[in-house]
């Protein structure tokens, strides 16, 4: 067997990983991806449980539309599909009412179901309904597809490229305040109904930042509008967005190698020079060679402290990836497979067949739904002894009333029905926690859908499947926290401090190796967005250079200091 | 608001699919690129099983454009390794048993080490463990299973010895080769055989059946039932005649399986990277509803949401009744190949798989603890007799109390196979009607403790605090999983003597090609039949590279080389 070398070694073959060796190919570099599992894509999942029928046991929605990357690495020749939905929200309360919260396709929806039932539209939302498409995406652009500042460069919060962009389009509306609000403190100026504050708030935190973290106002707004501006899910499923992603880097000459757990990330001198894979690894040859760099696209933590190995940096600079919060993403997972889909409070009209949102979040009578939960995710850090409704609000979601794909005529597939839930590594009743209740929590969850559409009892519910975020770190290696963000997108762990401020270029410590994972700026979600910030700093390092077909964000910072500006 | 909506009948299921909602004119301003709505290849492969994949990774390499549109989200047919023990337990739901990898031509001429396709081959093959507390061990060595063998029958194990060198060459000069060229006409067959001794022992063969061939070789009863067993695992039928040659290919083959490392599904990885990289599409999530003819030669595919890929050649790796009664226009099929697709024969039986994940793996109480080194168990038969009423309950349509199976520990040599630390997945495997008395939805609970209670009867570890967790595939599963193999069948067709040879599907289909102009065969349905062997596959894009004037760019391996010569001239 001949030494392996490559020009770039990208550890990981979920979403970022694949996506940075699928940029690095159609640059002409030679690159290997190294996964664990017998398949890529990481979160991008999707499972037949049953045969015949697609469930989601972690990511569900495209959020990514407004990313370079699908012009920039061709996507569609790869058979990248997406299926748009009418309606892609929806809220239902305990004491009877439900409003159809449309999407981007059906404008006046949303007024419309309100009044239905006697609440006059108005919400903070709204000021972003005068904002078209064009406007989001160059908004989204500057939150996602923008590399953090240099953390020693002098911006000021309303510099930030995400609050010029918002100056530049809603001028009248911006205050330096705003940049200092949570999300919560938006809404509880902004929007009168409670239902619809809990809804919003709710919405946030299953599509981004926590909107109780301070200055994080706009970051919350974003994974909403990431959200709506995407307006569905890949045909199929996410995991047929990952076979996009995955061809086109094989089509470009990535090698992909399966089955192939990295053990060590090899450093000499302090430089990263390639790494030794597991010695049951589905390849002959166990050490890898980097010639120009080794990528991590796996958690930060497990980067570090185990495939590194501490032996390399100092122990301040371990405490600090240590202490790197998990809090956030972390999410039960329910998949019910049903004959009918969900009728709140058994009223069909609410909620038309054409038009029925791709999710509910229910119930959402209260801000104390929400405060309640975040207790039990955060504070209590553990379930409640009684499950009561209140801490027991999801969000369910159903992709076959738009995608047949899903599962055969005459079923449904609510999938995934999500619960936010502590990471199963500071659970106080230990990593097991939630999975030991598992049968508890799930009845009493279905026991409250039934109560809020009372068509979901008996007969009409087939199969359920659970998955909790200890059986995603079991499944996805490393998904720490079982958490879609991988680490907690508060001020202390975002843009040029996320995940710590050495880290946030995507360098590291250790020379030639970088970080591509959620773990980075902006965080989770599939929207290649780590990849393409990455690629920036590698251009500057010297490292890559790519064609024609790359364009940089027009706002990203070189380290002297400088921008670039926008040609386009 | 806008909404498009495109409706076309499912030829696999007949179920009618729609995209409810499209994005149309200013909505679309802006979404991403998709994959177009036509688009024009020189080759369309329909199927992503691994036939259709070996097909289009020759074909790509050749220079063709070629395009693989596969009704799944996931491409490999009956090379899966999904999360079946959902959640956190991986299996392989479908082939597990690699029994060509010493012969496929594919394995050669493609890269596909470079991406890590490795296979491993136990010494300790086929076992039984019986009530006795007995075993037998058959090994790939084959000094090791005449010493087991031994232990019953020190003429059995001679006899064995003789017998497995001889059919080793059978299928090294005959059945091997065979597999990777066209099919001969049966007096063509005949006279070839003629020619040599091995071939004229493989004629006399085919006229018994595999019991008689069992009972010809072997006295000791046990050792008659695992070696029937091994002939007629895969859907030989026991006691009929016409197939015998088949016989020492599936018992000598039976004794050099191997399993691909890291799952199944590793082999359809490597085979789509190497489409990919020689410029390849594949297309997943896409069910072909028609294959469009015109002016007499086909000119492309029609998928289900009316994308339309255009096209030269398209190679179906779907059975006949599916290609030729519903993809393409029976208009353009000639009268007798249509009357004969209508009456295709499904495969006699099928599987009911009932997997496990285990915080104490399966181990069998036995005599001779190299029975738990073994890649595959038989358990639940003591007898010929048992073995028989068995397969003759399954052929009525029941499973009766003589119930009994194949086992498998499936991370006993693939440590890669995901799964929750410190645990174990296995399966025991039982042949089993489609049509099953009771309906498979009333029995399946009732089945599943069958078949765990005749396991555990062998496997004491096997308790039901072991037991983490249990999925059970039925043939009415396996048939919604993978559309092409309708009532279970596995192997897309019978293995009758009707179907076989160049009858496999039917007279006018040679070489993979059809009479319709452009339309080739290239599953398990066309000639040599079922498995993953790739034949049907090789042999299909021998023929598309032969009729486009495309570049054989891979030479025959010598062994059909020496076919050649020896039977063909
Ligand atoms: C419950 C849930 C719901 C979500 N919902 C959505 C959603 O709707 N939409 C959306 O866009 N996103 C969603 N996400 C987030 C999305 O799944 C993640 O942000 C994304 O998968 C992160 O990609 P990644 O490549 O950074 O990490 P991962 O996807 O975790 O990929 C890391 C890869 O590295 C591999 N690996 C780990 N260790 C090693 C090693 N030592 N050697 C080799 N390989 C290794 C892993 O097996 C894995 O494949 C959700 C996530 C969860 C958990
Ligand atoms: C439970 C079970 C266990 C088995 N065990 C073994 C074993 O151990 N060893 C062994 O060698 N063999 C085994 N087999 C048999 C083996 O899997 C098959 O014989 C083999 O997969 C046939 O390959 P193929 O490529 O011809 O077809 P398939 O594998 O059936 O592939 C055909 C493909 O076409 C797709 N398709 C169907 N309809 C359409 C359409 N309209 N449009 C587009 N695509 C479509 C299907 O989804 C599928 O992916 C087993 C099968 C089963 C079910």
């Amino acid at each position: 067997m001949e030494e392996e070398h490559f020009d770039f070694v990208v550890v990981g073959g979920g979403h970022n990983g694949t996506t940075i060796a699928a940029y690095l190919s159609r640059c002409g570099h030679s690159v290997c991806v190294l996964e664990a599992r017998p398949e890529c894509g990481g979160g991008q999942e999707n499972t037949e449980a049953r045969p015949g029928f697609r469930i989601d046991p972690h990511a569900t929605y495209l959020y990514g539309a407004a990313a370079p990357g699908f012009e920039q690495l061709e996507l569609w020749r790869y058979g990248f599909r997406q299926v748009y939905y009418p309606s892609m929200a929806g809220l239902a309360t305990l004491d009877g009412k439900a409003a159809n919260l449309g999407g981007r396709f059906t404008p006046g929806l949303a007024e419309e179901s309100l009044r239905a039932i006697g609440v006059e539209p108005a919400g903070g939302g709204e000021i972003f309904q005068t904002l078209g498409p064009a406007a989001i995406k160059e908004l989204l652009r500057a939150l996602f597809w923008t590399p953090p500042h240099p953390p020693d460069a002098d911006v000021e919060p309303g510099d930030q490229p995400w609050w010029q962009v918002f100056r530049k389009h809603l001028g009248g509306v911006y205050s330096d305040r705003l940049t200092e609000m949570s999300y919560v403190d938006f809404l509880d100026e902004t929007v009168p109904w409670e239902p619809m504050r809990a809804f919003a708030a709710f919405g946030a935190w299953y599509c981004g930042a926590h909107p109780a973290w301070d200055g994080m106002l706009l970051q919350s707004l974003g994974g909403t509008l990431l959200y709506s501006y995407s307006s569905g899910s890949p045909r199929g499923g996410i995991h047929t967005y990952a076979h996009s992603i995955i061809r086109a880097a094989l089509a470009k000459g990535t090698r992909i190698l399966t089955n192939a757990p990295v053990g060590e990330i090899i450093v000499r001198n302090g430089r990263a020079v390639g790494v030794r894979l597991d010695d049951d690894a589905a390849f002959p040859e166990k050490t890898i060679w980097a010639d120009k760099a080794v990528i991590s696209a796996v958690d930060v933590q497990r980067t570090f402290l185990d495939l590194v190995g501490r032996q390399h940096f100092d122990a301040g600079f371990a405490q600090r990836v240590s202490d790197i919060s998990l809090k956030g993403g972390s999410l039960y997972v329910l998949s019910v497979i049903c004959r009918e889909l969900p009728r709140y409070h058994g009223r069909e009209e609410w909620f038309p067949e054409e038009v029925y949102p791709s999710c509910v979040i229910t119930p959402v009578d209260s801000m104390e739904n929400f405060n309640a939960q975040t207790r039990d995710a955060y504070s209590f850090k553990r379930m409640p002894d009684k499950l009561t409704p209140e801490h027991l609000t999801m969000m369910v979601c159903t992709h076959d009333v738009y995608d047949p794909t899903r599962c055969p005529e005459g079923y449904h597939v609510l999938s995934p029905i999500y619960l936010e839930c502590p990471p199963p590594e500071y659970d106080v009743t230990g990593p097991e926690g939630w999975n030991r209740r598992k049968d508890e929590v799930t009845k009493a969850a279905l026991t409250l859908l039934g109560e809020v559409a009372p068509n979901m009892r008996g007969a009409n519910i087939v199969e359920v499947f659970v998955n909790t975020p200890l059986d995603s770190e079991f499944r996805n290696a490393g998904m720490t926290g079982g958490n879609w963000y991988a680490a907690r997108q508060d001020a202390d762990q975002w843009a040029s401090n996320r995940p710590l401020e050495e880290l946030s270029r995507y360098r590291t410590p250790i020379e030639n190796l970088y970080m591509c994972h959620q773990t980075m700026h902006p965080g989770g979600l599939c929207l290649m967005a780590v990849p393409y910030n990455l690629m920036h700093i590698l251009i500057d390092d010297g490292l890559v250079e790519p064609g024609s077909w790359w364009y940089p964000s027009p706002w990203y910072m070189n380290d002297r200091g400088s921008v670039a500006g926008a040609a386009s | 608001m806008s909404s498009g909506t495109s409706t076309a009948p499912s030829a696999t299921t007949g179920e009618r699919k729609s995209f409810a909602f499209v994005p149309e004119g200013e909505d679309a301003v802006g979404l991403p690129q998709e994959f177009p709505e036509e688009s024009e290849y020189d080759v369309v492969v329909v199927g992503a099983g691994p036939n259709g994949l070996i097909a289009a990774a020759y074909l790509a390499r050749a220079g063709l454009r070629t395009a693989v549109v596969e009704r799944r989200h996931e491409i490999g047919g009956g090379l899966a390794t999904e999360e079946t023990l959902f959640p956190r337990f991986y299996t392989n739901p479908h082939a597990v048993y690699h029994m060509m990898v010493d012969y496929m031509p594919p394995l050669r001429d493609l890269d596909l080490t470079q991406h890590g396709l490795t296979f491993v081959k136990p010494n300790a093959q086929l076992a039984s463990v019986f009530s006795d507390g007995t075993s037998l061990v058959l090994c790939r060595q084959i000094e090791d299973a005449k010493d087991s063998i031994a232990k019953f029958s020190q003429k059995d194990a001679r006899a064995f010895g003789h017998l497995l060198r001889s059919w080793h060459r059978a299928v090294d000069d005959v059945l091997a080769p065979g597999t990777y060229l066209p099919a001969l006409a049966p007096m063509d067959m005949i006279e070839a055989l003629e020619r040599t001794e091995v071939g004229r022992e493989l004629l006399r063969l085919t006229e018994m059946s595999p019991v008689d061939i069992v009972s010809e070789y072997f006295e000791d009863d046990r050792v008659r039932m695992l070696v029937l067993y091994a002939a007629c695992m895969w859907g030989l039928h026991p006691e009929e005649t016409g197939l015998g040659f088949l016989v020492p290919l599936l018992v000598e083959r039976a004794l050099n399986k191997a399993i691909c490392y890291g799952g199944s599904h590793k082999l359809a990885g490597s085979l789509s990277r190497e489409i990919l990289r020689a410029g390849g599409t594949i297309l997943d999530n896409s069910e072909v509803t028609r294959v469009i003819v015109e002016d007499g030669h086909v000119a492309g595919v029609e998928c289900f949401d009316g994308r339309v890929l255009r096209a030269k050649a398209i190679l179906s790796s779907l059975p006949p009744p599916q290609t030729f009664g519903k993809l393409v226009d029976s208009a353009h099929v000639p009268a007798d190949l249509l009357q004969s697709a209508g009456k295709w024969e499904w495969d006699q039986w099928s599987f009911f798989t009932v997997s496990v994940a285990t915080s104490e793996w399966p181990w069998y109480e036995a005599d001779d603890p190299w029975v738990n080194d073994a890649l595959m168990t038989v358990v639940g038969f003591d007898s010929t007799e048992q073995l028989l009423a068995h397969w003759r309950n399954v052929l009525a349509g029941d499973l009766g109390d003589e119930l009994g199976g194949h086992a498998t520990v499936e991370t006993r040599y693939d440590p890669t196979l995901p799964r929750a630390p410190g645990h174990d997945v296995a399966f025991l495997q039982v042949h089993a009607p489609y049509d099953l008395a009771g309906g498979w939805e009333s029995r399946r609970a009732e089945l599943i403790d069958r078949v765990l209670e005749v396991w555990r009867r062998h496997a004491p570890s096997l308790t039901e605090d072991n037991i983490v967790s249990v999925h059970a595939e039925t043939p009415v599963d396996i048939e919604t999983r993978i559309a092409s193999m309708v009532r279970g069948s596995i192997k897309h067709g019978a293995y009758d003597p009707l179907q076989m040879g160049v009858f496999r599907p039917h007279e006018s289909c040679t070489a993979g090609r059809t009479p319709i102009e452009g339309l080739y065969l290239c599953g398990a349905s066309a000639y040599p039949g079922g498995l993953v062997t790739g034949g049907p596959g090789y042999i299909a894009a021998g023929s598309v590279v032969e009729d486009l004037e495309a570049e054989r760019w891979w030479e025959e391996p010598r062994s059909l080389v020496r076919y050649r010569e020896t039977y063909l001239s």
